[in-house]
């Protein structure tokens, strides 16, 4: 982990002073325990700043978006590939952006250790030896890390950037992990207990469009929830609409959605949004044998078409 | 004497119908004479087309309704030629107009008499196979949609006439004599079918479950008679094995007909394939003696129909057919390739009938004055394939040999590219266009709704509750008028909606009737005469979808056509007048490639009067023509060839570019901005400017690795063979062994290169002729000498060319055998009727060697955003209608940059391509499409999904003051509406289907 | 009767191509095939012309079932619109299920021009379908 921290310190003091780049976007580490915050770096000497670590959970590319200088990026599989659909979809451009590629071993997911905490107030937290101790006014705990693992960690199978300029510190083994086993259970449940899952799920949204701000893809320049001439769905937390404004960003995200759990991970309250999405990612897997943001030629499968796309639902 | 601006087509099917299309596209006035009482012709008559599998009507249809609404076409059908004096530039014709017992102008098409007529005919479209009454159309689609009495079937019962409130049935009508003058004909008589009975060894007409061919055709149909089930005729059954036996009436001395249909391995192939797909335990066989599929993309059809479907290929020919009196199932005696007779029981036998010169074409030619073959087809040259014996009559499709739909289609636009020629002083001179009220201006007024509803005489308004309909459509908003007609198509009636208009001040229009597939350009048509933009009109299909559809639920219908109205007045809120945008044309014609495609496609546009850049790349003119000598006809086609180039360097409207290439194209139809570099020395580069750009790179030599090519000076392409043959004095060639299919119809190329067959015959016969001495093998796959060809090949076995067939798994084998110092060539092919190899000693082996595609395609066709095949050979946009045409429009292609093909093919398509080209140069604007998708750059983003989706390159991504956004090419879109749906951001709309009009109508639930 | 007992009815809205499904089920009206009066057609000029929002707002509105009807693949006027389409409505369809809504609210369906029987058929099949689900109400927005 020290070695990835040297290394992008390093690949961004290069940059930096080879002035390829006008300004690195990475992380620096936050003022909680267990946190990170992005942090914006334009001088070698503060590479300094620079971390990496399991909280680094920001998807970064949203950062990208439409900016006109030239820019280093910290990067992980994840963040790598939603930058590459965002190249491939003309919102950042690839001559201006240098991807620090760095391998990732899984975030912690902070909503699984507050739930450890009951209530209590954290105040220090260290990582060692697949080991998190965290402590605070009269407790101390010891938990295995992969307790803590976010759950779009477990499922990843790209934890080495597919895309990067610069490859920071070892590749790391790709795990084989069932990709869309979380959803099986979900599947294969009958149509009404689905629908009275979600209803319970998404009863609880109360439509503060946090899973939209920190989504990677979400840069319409007006939301179709926010649109007028016409109104297509409502704003309202009537269930109807709210499940209609999810089931709509889990198609505007199909084929595009690289799994980053970035929307799980903002939503206040704790709705498991990956599992909509996750169901567009094994649609596009397994209908058109396409996995998002591992190419940036590779035309999307909502772009293009084959003659022989299957058609098993038209009559 | 002056030329005339005019044309008389006569032939009404698909052929008919392109020529017609193309010359009033291109400012030609056009009689479109048919003797049936509808156009359409045979391709009407289809199912499904080959190698795509097209629904035939889906695809002709709209162009039967252009042809019906065109402003330059007179349709004149039921009528026949009587009498024809006068030449080139000004024909004075006399026609027959039979009496149809029907007002053509009073009839709507309604369908009233043909329900309640009691008299069962046998309804002729359907072959035979169902019946209808004696008042009737020839199919749901027909164009004109004029109903008509025959005369033979009628009672005179008089119910019709009651029936008919449009009082159209005229039981006293005569016929009627026309005079037309032209500037010219084409004949587009297509063909008739071979009689099967006429083979009475296969016993139609003796045996129930033995069909022809064309009555198949129409039982696979959806519209046919079983409505798509394939049912035998004797007992109804779904007939498990089928056998279908090729060539009945074709390649058949017996019958005077050795020649080749060109179709009927293809179109037998795709009846077997729909056959299989409707029905899945169907069994086809298909017996055959070569599988003829060398069109574009027709041995993948083939390929796909053996190994997907199952269908089963024998190549014998059938020596008879006994019917088993107890089942009716037919045992087929058939002796294959290995000589074993073999007797085999099937439960239907379908003819597949050949194409026979249409009877009416001897009295034609007699009247016309022109020649017809040995056969009875309408003759023409190698050089000159749409020319009929006699100036200013031009013949096109079947007429003049068999040939597939794209051939007919081709032949058709290079036909009016004939005229064109021709007529070019007089183009425009006689067509008129209309005049138009000044537009009202309507934006911004609120909707004031003026509400039509038809009762189709009984059709709806014996179904629907009209009034009530009527009185319900006054409450909702907006409406200010709302009323019922009798017939609101009627003459009288347009009358009434323009007076309306007025009286209302109507800025939207409804009328609640029919569909708006037939009938909604005549209203716009009307509402344009009241000065109201056409595209404020909505219609409500309350008859084909309403009325006709739940005939015996009054009261749900009437329900139905109460919705139907409140969706169309919350769509006709929100339309908004639409502009046809104009868009300049430089008329200037680009043609890349010289060769023949190339010369004679810039000869053409020349010729009418245009401009024309031509791009070589090569230091001379000619391509891949330099390297043959002599046709099959023994034509001279250098001689040819040097004299096309001299007029092309005399003509002063062409500009010749050699040594050159396209380096960037920019613009779109009518506005095209090419660079050219050429290379002479040093670089030099060119900016021309041109309306349109026809792609004529045409096609390479394959150089072969195979039999020692290269490697041993007596192994031949078939060219060099060809050149040999033109140089050499009088050679002997001794033992000239021919292999076909080198290079075509493998893996690396796996397409017919259909040009070789040909070939190779031609060339045996000049081997034959030169040296009598000389033995020649042709080694083939398949001999594909389709159409008149066939005489050739059949005239290459007389003159004792040896012909041996080989499977592909098992090619001949080449070998050097050392003998007296010297090394001789020994060739080994298995022979599979003796069952083993033979053996030749070769003093030549001539190779014939596969046409390519030029390398550079794949560069100029991403240049021009058009595409190419899986072969590498540019892809037309439609494989049977448009041949010539590109989807992005203004870009045409010919010759064999479209696939392989023979001398005459590339000028018909050459030809076809001007034409097509001419529709767009004739013109001083083209008017864009009303209906295009348009771009809210406060929502686009720019992400380019639209473009990836658009399949006509109609969109742009512009750098604006705000940064990126899309723009739509009004010229080049099409209002398909893919990129509005795509879009997530709602950034692209289709204007006259708006979001915001959807949003209204899903609204109108109750 | 009073308006509560009165027989429910499905309505069922449905997206007809011009060029082939509108065209298949004026045929079936001009052959006269009579087919339940459940439907109403808008017509688009192509199925690609479909966004998935017109779906799901007639969903919402309360539309008991849609229909989508195109060109058959190879046949679409606009050569692609109905093969881009076919995909969108793969995925949407697949997503709709996933959130509970019964399968049998959305249909999709090639009609080619010549296809009359067909179209009655699958109106038939529709509205079969339909009734069998009862009135809409999952998704639906009172």
């Amino acid at each position: 982990m020290h070695n990835v921290e040297n290394s992008i310190r390093e690949a961004a003091k290069k940059l930096l002073s080879e002035k390829k780049v006008d300004l690195i976007v990475g992380y620096e580490r936050g003022t909680l325990p267990l946190r990170t915050t992005p942090c914006f770096v334009d001088k070698a000497e503060d590479v300094r700043k620079l971390v990496w670590n399991e909280n680094c959970d920001a998807n970064l590319s949203k950062y990208l978006l439409s900016r006109k200088e030239n820019v280093g990026v910290v990067a992980k599989g994840c963040d790598a590939r939603s930058i590459a659909v965002c190249i491939f979809e003309k919102q950042i451009d690839k001559e201006k952006v240098v991807i620090i590629g760095a391998p990732c071993l899984g975030l912690i997911d902070k909503k699984k250790v507050k739930a450890k905490l009951d209530g209590r107030e954290l105040l220090e937290a260290t990582i060692e030896d697949e080991q998190i101790r965290l402590k605070g006014e009269g407790f101390e705990l010891v938990f295995p890390k992969k307790d803590f693992i976010c759950n779009s960690c477990l499922t990843c199978r790209h934890r080495n950037p597919p895309i990067y300029d610069v490859f920071t510190g070892e590749k790391v083994s790709e795990a084989e992990v069932d990709e869309f086993g979380e959803i099986a259970d979900l599947e294969a449940k009958p149509a009404k207990e689905r629908w009275e899952h979600f209803k319970e799920e998404l009863d609880k949204c109360i439509r503060c469009y946090a899973c939209r701000e920190v989504c990677p893809l979400c840069y319409c320049k007006t939301c179709f929830v926010d649109q007028t001439m016409p109104i297509w769905f409502g704003k309202t937390n009537d269930l109807s609409d709210t499940m209609i404004y999810h089931l709509v960003r889990a198609f505007h995200v199909a084929g595009r959605c690289v799994d980053c759990g970035a929307c799980s991970r903002a939503c206040p309250m704790n709705i498991n949004l990956r599992e909509v999405v996750k169901k567009t990612e094994k649609i596009m897997k397994e209908r058109y044998d396409y996995t998002a943001g591992l190419s940036l030629e590779k035309i999307p499968p909502l772009g293009e078409f084959k003659i022989d796309d299957s058609q098993e639902f038209i009559k | 004497m002056d030329k005339l601006g005019s044309v008389m087509v006569i032939g009404g099917g698909v052929a008919g119908v392109q020529a017609s299309l193309d010359l009033a596209d291109s400012n030609f006035k056009v009689y479109l004479v048919d003797s049936l009482p509808s156009i359409g012709g045979t391709m009407a008559q289809l199912d499904k087309t080959f190698p795509t599998n097209d629904c035939a009507m889906c695809i002709l249809a709209p162009k039967l309704v252009a042809a019906g609404r065109h402003q330059n076409i007179s349709l004149l059908t039921n009528a026949n030629l009587k009498h024809v004096e006068g030449k080139a530039g000004h024909f004075k014709a006399t026609l027959t107009r039979r009496s149809r017992r029907v007002d053509e102008d009073k009839c709507t098409g309604c369908g009233v008499c043909a329900q309640k007529c009691p008299v069962e005919a046998l309804d002729k479209f359907n072959e035979g196979l169902s019946k209808g009454g004696a008042v009737y159309v020839r199919y749901p689609q027909a164009v004109p949609l004029i109903y008509i009495i025959n005369k033979e079937k009628c009672l005179g019962c008089g119910i019709c006439e009651e029936v008919c409130k449009a009082g159209a049935i005229r039981y006293d009508q005569k016929d009627e004599e026309l005079q037309l003058d032209v500037g010219s004909i084409i004949l587009a008589t297509g063909f008739d079918e071979f009689d099967p009975s006429l083979k009475t060894e296969y016993g139609y007409g003796r045996h129930l479950n033995v069909v022809s061919s064309i009555e198949f055709e129409r039982l696979l149909s959806a519209s046919g008679p079983h409505a798509g089930l394939v049912l035998r005729p004797s007992d109804g059954d779904i007939p498990r094995k089928i056998a279908f036996i090729q060539c009945v009436g074709s390649r058949d001395a017996t019958c005077g007909t050795d020649y080749c249909s060109s179709v009927c391995c293809m179109y037998a192939t795709k009846e077997a394939v729909i056959a299989k797909e409707h029905m899945n335990q169907i069994e086809p066989t298909i017996f055959l003696m070569d599988v003829r599929a060398y069109g574009k993309d027709f041995d993948k059809y083939i390929e796909r129909a053996e190994n997907e479907y199952g269908v089963r290929f024998v190549r014998c020919r059938v020596s008879s057919i006994e019917e088993v009196p107890e089942t009716r199932n037919l045992k087929i005696k058939y002796e294959p390739e290995d000589g074993k007779l073999i007797q085999e029981e099937f439960n239907l036998v379908v003819l597949t009938v050949g194409i026979k010169p249409s009877e009416s074409n001897k009295e034609l030619a007699e009247k016309l004055g022109v020649e017809l073959d040995k056969f009875g087809f309408f003759k023409t040259q190698t050089f000159t394939p749409i020319s009929t014996s006699k100036p200013g009559i031009f013949v096109c499709g079947v007429a003049s040999s068999p040939k597939d739909i794209p051939e007919t289609v081709t032949q058709a636009s290079a036909a009016s590219t004939g005229v064109g020629e021709l007529l070019a002083s007089a183009r425009g001179t006689l067509v008129k266009k209309k005049e138009y009220p000044k537009e009202r201006d309507v934006r911004g007024q609120p909707p004031r709704i003026g509400v039509f509803i038809c009762h189709c005489g009984i059709n709806i308004g014996g179904v629907i509750d009209v009034p009530s309909v009527v009185e319900y459509a006054q409450t909702l908003p907006n409406v200010v008028h709302a009323c019922d007609n009798l017939y609101t198509c009627s003459s009288d009636t347009q009358e009434i909606v323009k007076n309306r208009i007025q009286e209302y001040g109507l800025n939207r229009v409804i009328v609640a009737s029919c569909s708006p597939r037939t009938h909604e350009p005549l209203f716009q048509e009307t509402i344009k005469e009241a000065g109201l933009n056409r595209y404020l009109f909505e219609m409500a299909n309350i008859r084909d979808q309403c009325s006709w559809v739940h005939m015996h639920d009054h009261k749900a219908a009437t329900e139905k056509a109460k919705d139907l109205m409140r969706m169309a007045v919350a769509k006709a809120r929100e339309i908004e007048p639409l502009e046809r945008v104009a868009l300049g044309v430089t008329r200037r014609g680009l043609v890349i490639g010289g060769g023949l495609a190339g010369i004679t496609a810039a000869l053409a546009l020349a010729k009418q009067g245009f401009e024309v850049d031509l791009i070589e790349k090569n230091k001379e003119l000619g391509g891949f023509l330099r390297k043959i000598h002599y046709t099959l006809e023994n034509d001279d086609t250098q001689e040819y060839l040097r004299a096309m180039i001299d007029n092309v360097y005399s003509n002063e409207l062409i500009k010749v570019f050699l040594n050159s290439k396209v380096e960037n194209v920019s613009g779109y139809v009518g506005n095209f901005k090419t660079t050219v570099t050429l290379d002479s020395g040093s670089e030099v580069k060119r900016e021309l400017e041109h309306g349109i750009i026809i792609v004529a790179t045409g096609g390479e030599e394959y150089h072969p690795n195979e039999y020692l090519y290269g490697k041993d000076h007596r192994v031949l392409t078939q060219l060099e063979l060809e050149n040999r043959i033109t140089v050499a004095a009088d050679e002997k060639f001794g033992n000239v062994v021919m292999i076909q299919c080198v290079g075509s119809r493998n893996d690396e190329h796996p397409y017919c290169s259909r040009m070789c067959c040909g070939e190779a015959v031609k060339n045996s016969l000049k081997v034959k002729e030169k040296d009598p001495e000389a033995n020649v093998y042709v080694l083939f796959r398949d001999i594909r000498t389709y159409g008149i060809m066939e005489e050739d090949y059949k005239r290459a076995r007389e003159a004792g060319v040896i012909f041996i067939r080989y499977e592909e798994e098992n090619k001949p084998k080449l070998a050097k055998i050392k003998s007296e110092g010297k090394e001789d060539l020994q060739v080994s092919v298995f022979e599979p009727i003796i069952q083993e190899d033979i053996i030749i000693d070769a003093d030549l082996l001539v190779l014939s060697a596969a046409v390519i595609p030029p390398q550079e395609n794949g560069t100029l066709a991403k240049m021009l955003k058009v595409p190419l095949n899986e072969d590498g050979f540019f892809l037309e946009a439609h494989a049977k209608l448009r041949p010539v045409d590109f989807a992005t429009e203004g870009i045409f292609v010919c010759g064999m940059a479209h696939s392989p093909k023979p001398i005459e093919e590339s000028i018909s398509q050459a030809k076809a391509a001007v034409s097509r080209a001419c529709t767009l140069l004739t013109k001083d604007t083209i008017e864009a499409e009303g209906i295009i998708a348009t771009v809210n750059p406060n929502r686009c983003t720019a992400c380019e999904l639209c473009m990836l989706v658009c399949a006509y390159n109609a969109i742009e991504i512009e750098e604006t003051k705000r940064g990126k956004v899309a723009k739509v090419n009004s010229a080049l879109c099409k209002g398909c509406g893919a990129c509005a749906a795509t879009c997530r951001c709602s950034a692209i709309d289709l204007k006259g289907f708006t979001d915001m009009q959807m949003n209204l109508i899903i609204n109108t639930l109750r | 009767m009073k308006p509560a007992e009165k027989e429910w009815t499905p309505k069922i809205l449905a997206f007809l191509c011009n060029w082939c499904s509108y065209a298949g089920a004026d045929l079936a009206g001009i052959s006269r095939m009579q087919y339940p009066p459940n439907i109403r057609v808008v017509r688009v000029p192509c199925s690609g012309r479909v966004n998935p929002y017109f779906i799901i707002k007639a969903l919402q509105r309360g539309w008991d079932g849609v229909l989508v009807s195109g060109c058959h693949p190879g046949d679409c006027h606009y050569i692609s619109g109905n093969l881009v389409a076919r995909r969108r409505f793969a995925v949407l369809k697949d997503l709709l299920e996933y959130l509970g809504i019964e399968s049998g609210r959305l249909n999709f369906s090639w009609v080619s021009a010549a296809e009359g029987e067909k179209f009655a058929t699958v109106v038939k099949e529709v509205v079969e379908k339909v009734k069998a689900l009862g009135p809409a109400e999952r998704l639906v927005k009172r």
